[in-house]
């Protein structure tokens, strides 16, 4: 690769580059190769895996996870963190209970959800940008104190019911597709574009890659970092009303686990935690993988537990594939 | 004492090192002379077992020794002082002299007292007036070589490499480390002396090996070898080649416009009330000490660093709260010192690092044009001479010259009144060097005027056709013409008594 | 540059890490104050005596943590393990006195174990010690929730005595990770293996390029998290009576607080033990005050996260220009 005639060693050189190459290929295709893999592999282990039924239920498993892996995936790519996204999960659902409990407040909880969403990604935002405190202690602190919040206003046990729409989105289906897919294709579809297709997109993408030579490139690090919180916050309340429509009763613990995963779904999916690495259908792809592993588990007849110990497994071992020397 | 046979390394894409042999006996202090990226430091670390080699053998005192990592080495009596410091910020001088091999008490527990006091004293030997228990963050530069160099002697080691040690000290400093050097020799001490500073291996060492692209050139006395003699050697060919011309200037351009002016920039500490201009179509070399507050002084200029005072003139414009986003839409480029921790984005492309800097023309809407951008970064590749597999190959994998090919490539495409390039040959092999020198003297002669901020003198005087010096932080003098030479602006740079 | 005196060193000056100690102490001292001046019982003798205890657990478990974040790691599996040897602690002993002495020391062998697994992924694996941890932590939680699915197992009587006696009105449990903690800061201090603990957190390379031994370093310090994890189970087995597949969920995240609190960097090789202990007693003060003000869980969640916010804000070093 030097501009210099290499008398010897080229030839070692051109092998080696070679690998390289493969390894690159394989970290870009190989998440998308190995979810088809599962997916033939399961139906033939288990048939009843590709029964409508049950595929449709995993979608709506999928969907909220997806939505909270979307906007982790941002904040990731930025080089940052987000741990308070399952407590604005739970705070989104609390949220969602908290009005009337019919169709009529379905508007006012929306607005309210996801404004705490964004207020929390502010938070976030300010402080890793403007503070230098580091994504993990600025977000698990909001987290905390989130938490703190929501248990003051529920004194310790939400009441009351989420609309049925919420119910509806959370659980029904409309011709076997579920209807909560409606919401996550349309998201899913402008996150990926806005990542991929846009200037905005590089830029997040050259900020977590180098956030001193983004800055020196007169890049708007700041705000696109806290706007990457923002929007991480905004995805994870959509989420959580999604996911307290499917709970059906919403306590406080809605949404737990979800900032971890979220996390491994992105691992999964290619993003490095150092920034600058990682695509969207990867991290999609990322999040279906943990979803259908702790579908098989079940369907194999696997005890329960085995979904978090196959979860902690796939997460090493993806980011063991990705690293890079 | 130490004999190296037959070394040879690969890295991926480079053959660094092959089939090196080196003898350094006792009491001799053996210069190892080459250009950026000859192999010197590769070969540093294939003595001090930070890697091991691919072929060949090491041998001490005539036995073979083959390290498994650093430790051995040390253990065995080679220490090395890094061009790049090896030290602990937040532990202390004391600590980090003593780290590794701190003295104990007899219960086998860190004798802290005792490393104090072992601390001031091999300090106080070498002349410097540090305290053992402050911060090694809160030294300066030199003060923080002393510290490594105090770290080497009490280990009183067998074989001792210096890499590049001068590169940021001056004046009585190097004499005392010279001094050091010397005793040393003649307590048997075997020195290895890597620089590519002339004067100092024609005063200090007593043999001389030369590597040039990872190969031996050859080995000679030096007193048996004159100046130019060795830089042929070094270079392979006259030095005069490796700088393009000067263009003679017409009388038009004898008063070249000024399009950029300086003002009284503060810094802190480190930068005070310094000033320059830069006129169109020329190259302007901003020369000093590491540490003088060169690399300061141009971050300010760009409005990386946020000056105290002072401003920038840029095109009738006068500006004292300079941004980057400000400096790059009036025109001025920044290819800075540390292509990776301040330049490159390593996971992405060459393509995304290419366009930057001005994703404003491949834009359609909000939208990145993806073809518009292929075309920009393959014109980027094949004006500036990147060699890479293409637009989407990843910048990590390519070498540091074709690296800093590409961040030109980048700034050329906004910078359309002022480049400023930090150390532009820094880890650049020779081949790559005198096409960024044309490239440079190519940018000059579209009317963009250049500052070039370098720590060889040679390039310095090669490629400027005026000088600024620095020496802490201020100004101490400007050159122009015939009068930039080796003695001036090594004066300028270390002198105190020098006013600008 | 002339030839120096040893007396003409500078006045001293504190480093950051003392001031944050001082800083530590001062929020402690201004919260035993507005405890005092809002009820009389607050400042009472056995009330302090309470607060001494109460730190216990938080305080073993961040004693751990504290070193994997001096070398720059972290360790999220200490919930999991924590839950996971409390478990198998109070199951496998199932009130049969005689077996207290040999699982106690199989747990503890056990936690050393998981932490050399962990240290050995992040030295090997070259992953980031966020996510081995991680993988870590949920394999372990899993077979927590396969050995039981709730309380398990019982303890003999008199091994509460472990958790609750107190000589001289002085908590033995707490007493003791006092001085796990004084032992700690001393060895890091005195050891050339805490002073590379330190070196390998604040710069790896160069701890590399020295030839320090940054992996045994970084497998020693997981392996000792895993310790503390262990002795933490075991303590709560003896407070509770029972160990349980959640009993360590909270500390995963919550062990972490402790370390910044009292000043010790993210980033690695910045801060130190003493500080963790203080901060796990500003949070045991500040929880204990809360109570005092009737006031309720949730109120002291949120104290406890802005003083995360506060702290990390408050120590941030201004940034260094490039």
């Amino acid at each position: 690769m030097s501009e210099q005639a290499l008398p010897a060693g080229v030839k070692t050189a051109g092998i080696r580059r070679h690998s390289g190459e493969l390894r690159a290929l394989a970290a870009r295709w190989g998440i998308y190769v190995f979810l088809v893999l599962f997916i033939v592999v399961s139906g033939i282990v288990a048939p009843s895996f590709l029964h409508a039924r049950n595929l449709s239920n995993l979608v709506i498993q999928l969907v909220p996870l997806a939505l909270v892996a979307l906007g982790q995936c941002l904040v990731i790519m930025a080089r940052g963190l987000d741990l308070s996204v399952a407590s604005v999960m739970a705070t989104a659902a609390v949220v969602g209970t908290s009005f009337s409990g019919d169709n009529h407040a379905v508007l006012p909880i929306i607005v309210v959800a996801v404004l705490i969403g964004a207020a929390t990604g502010l938070v976030n935002g300010l402080l890793v940008t403007k503070r230098q405190v580091s994504p993990f202690l600025a977000t698990l602190a909001s987290m905390i104190v989130l938490q703190g919040l929501r248990f003051a206003w529920t004194h310790g046990a939400p009441t009351g019911a989420m609309p049925p729409f919420f119910r509806a989105l959370g659980t029904q289906s409309w011709h076997q597709v579920p209807l909560s897919l409606f919401v996550l294709v349309p998201i899913a579809a402008v996150v990926g574009i806005v990542v991929h297709r846009t200037i905005l997109g590089r830029k997040i993408y050259i900020i977590g890659g180098n956030p001193v030579a983004a800055g020196l490139l007169g890049y708007p690090v700041a705000v696109i970092t806290i706007g990457a919180y923002v929007a991480s916050g905004c995805l994870a309340a959509i989420a959580g009303l999604i996911l307290g429509g499917y709970a059906e009763i919403v306590d406080n613990s809605v949404g737990s686990g979800f900032e971890l995963d979220s996390i491994v779904a992105a691992v999964i999916g290619g993003f490095a935690l150092s920034g600058g690495r990682g695509t969207i259908p990867g991290a999609l792809a990322g999040a279906a993988v943990l979803v259908l592993v702790s579908n098989i588990v079940l369907l194999v007849g696997l005890p329960v537990q085995f979904q978090i110990i196959l979860k902690g497994l796939v997460i090493v071992l993806a980011a063991a594939c990705y690293r890079t020397r | 004492m130490l004999s190296v046979s037959g070394i040879s390394k690969y890295f991926p894409g480079v053959q660094a090192l092959s089939d090196i042999s080196l003898d350094v006996a006792a009491g001799e202090i053996h210069a190892l002379v080459g250009e950026n990226g000859a192999g010197k430091s590769t070969l540093t670390k294939v003595i001090a077992g930070v890697q091991p080699p691919d072929e060949g053998e090491l041998r001490l005192d005539g036995r073979v020794v083959k390290w498994h990592g650093p430790a051995e080495a040390k253990a065995a009596g080679i220490h090395v002082i890094y061009q790049e410091f090896v030290l602990f910020p937040h532990l202390t001088v004391a600590e980090n002299i003593f780290v590794g091999q701190a003295p104990r008490t007899r219960l086998g527990l860190l004798d802290r007292k005792g490393a104090v006091t072992a601390a001031r004293e091999v300090l106080a030997r070498l002349g410097v007036a540090l305290d053992p228990q402050r911060l090694v963050e809160s030294l300066t530069v030199a003060d923080q070589q002393m510290v490594e160099i105090a770290k080497a002697l009490i280990h009183r080691p067998k074989v001792l490499i210096l890499d590049e040690p001068t590169a940021v000290i001056a004046g009585q400093e190097v004499v005392l480390l010279f001094e050091r050097i010397r005793r040393l020799r003649d307590e048997g001490v075997a020195v290895i002396y890597i620089s590519h500073r002339l004067e100092e291996i024609f005063q200090l060492c007593d043999q001389l090996t030369v590597i040039k692209d990872g190969r031996v050139v050859g080995s000679r006395k030096v007193s048996e070898v004159s100046r130019a003699d060795l830089i042929t050697m070094m270079v392979g060919r006259d030095l005069s080649h490796l700088f393009p011309p000067k263009p003679a200037l017409t009388a038009a351009q004898q008063e070249p416009a000024v399009v950029l002016i300086a003002e009284g920039i503060d810094l802190g500490r480190r930068v005070r009330g310094a000033g320059l201009s830069l006129r169109a179509g020329t190259i302007t070399g901003l020369a000093g000490l590491v540490g003088a507050g060169r690399s300061e002084l141009a971050m300010a200029i760009f409005g990386g660093l946020p000056m105290d005072s002072g401003s920038v003139t840029c095109d009738g414009k006068t500006i004292r709260h300079m941004t980057p986003a400000m400096a790059i839409s009036l025109g001025i480029g920044f290819v800075t010192e540390d292509r990776k921790g301040q330049g490159l984005a390593m996971l992405l492309d060459v393509a995304a690092n290419i366009t930057a800097a001005s994703l404003g023309t491949v834009q359609s809407g909000p939208f990145l044009d993806r073809g518009k951008e292929q075309e920009v970064a393959e014109s980027g590749i094949a004006n500036y001479r990147v060699v890479c597999r293409g637009p989407s190959n990843p910048v990590a994998t390519m070498s540091g010259g074709n690296q800093q090919k590409l961040l030109i490539a980048r700034w050329a495409r906004t910078c359309r009144r002022v480049l400023i390039l930090d150390e532009p040959t820094r880890g650049v092999d020779v081949g790559a060097r005198t096409e960024i020198y044309r490239i440079m003297r190519d940018l000059a002669a579209q009317g963009i005027a250049i500052l070039m901020i370098s720590s060889e003198l040679p390039e310095v005087i090669g490629m400027s056709d005026s000088v600024y010096v620095m020496r802490e932080g201020v100004i101490a003098g400007f050159l122009e013409g015939d009068a930039i030479t080796e003695e001036a602006v090594m004066e300028l740079a270390t002198h105190h008594a020098q006013a600008a | 540059m002339s030839i120096s005196s040893p007396a003409k060193s500078p006045t001293f000056r504190p480093s950051p890490h003392v001031i944050r100690l001082g800083l530590v102490v001062l929020f402690i001292a201004v919260l035993i104050v507005i405890g005092s001046v809002l009820t009389d019982r607050f400042a009472r003798s056995t009330n302090f005596l309470n607060i001494y205890e109460q730190s216990t657990d938080l305080a073993l478990v961040s004693l751990g943590q504290t070193l994997t974040i001096l070398t720059g790691g972290i360790d999220l599996s200490v919930g999991s393990q924590i839950s996971l040897l409390s478990v198998l602690t109070s199951g496998l002993i199932n009130g049969d006195g005689s077996l207290v002495l040999p699982v106690c020391a199989g747990v503890i062998a056990l936690g050393v174990l998981i932490g050399v697994v962990n240290g050995l992924g992040v030295v090997f694996l070259r992953i980031h010690p966020l996510i081995v941890t991680l993988g870590m932590g949920a394999v372990l939680q899993g077979v927590a929730l396969l050995y039981a699915l709730g309380p398990a197992g019982s303890t003999p009587d008199g091994f509460d005595a472990l958790a609750y006696s107190r000589v001289g009105g002085l908590s033995v449990s707490a007493t003791i990770t006092v001085l796990l903690y004084l032992l700690v800061a001393f060895l890091m201090r005195r050891t050339a293996t805490g002073r590379a603990i330190y070196a390998t957190g604040d710069e790896p390379a160069a701890a590399v390029l020295l030839g320090l031994p940054v992996r045994r370093v970084t497998v020693l310090v997981y392996a000792l998290c895993g310790f503390f994890c262990a002795l933490t189970a075991i303590y709560l087995v003896s407070r509770f009576g029972t160990g349980q597949p959640y009993a360590g969920t909270y500390y995963t995240l919550e062990s972490v607080t402790p370390v910044v609190v009292g000043g010790t960097m993210l980033s690695g090789g910045r801060g130190g033990v003493i500080g963790t202990l203080l901060g796990a007693y500003l949070l045991s003060v500040l929880n204990n005050l809360l109570n005092f003000m009737h006031v309720s869980t949730q109120i002291q969640l949120i104290a406890q996260g802005l003083i995360i916010m506060v702290a990390v804000s408050a120590y941030v070093e201004r940034k260094k220009v490039a």
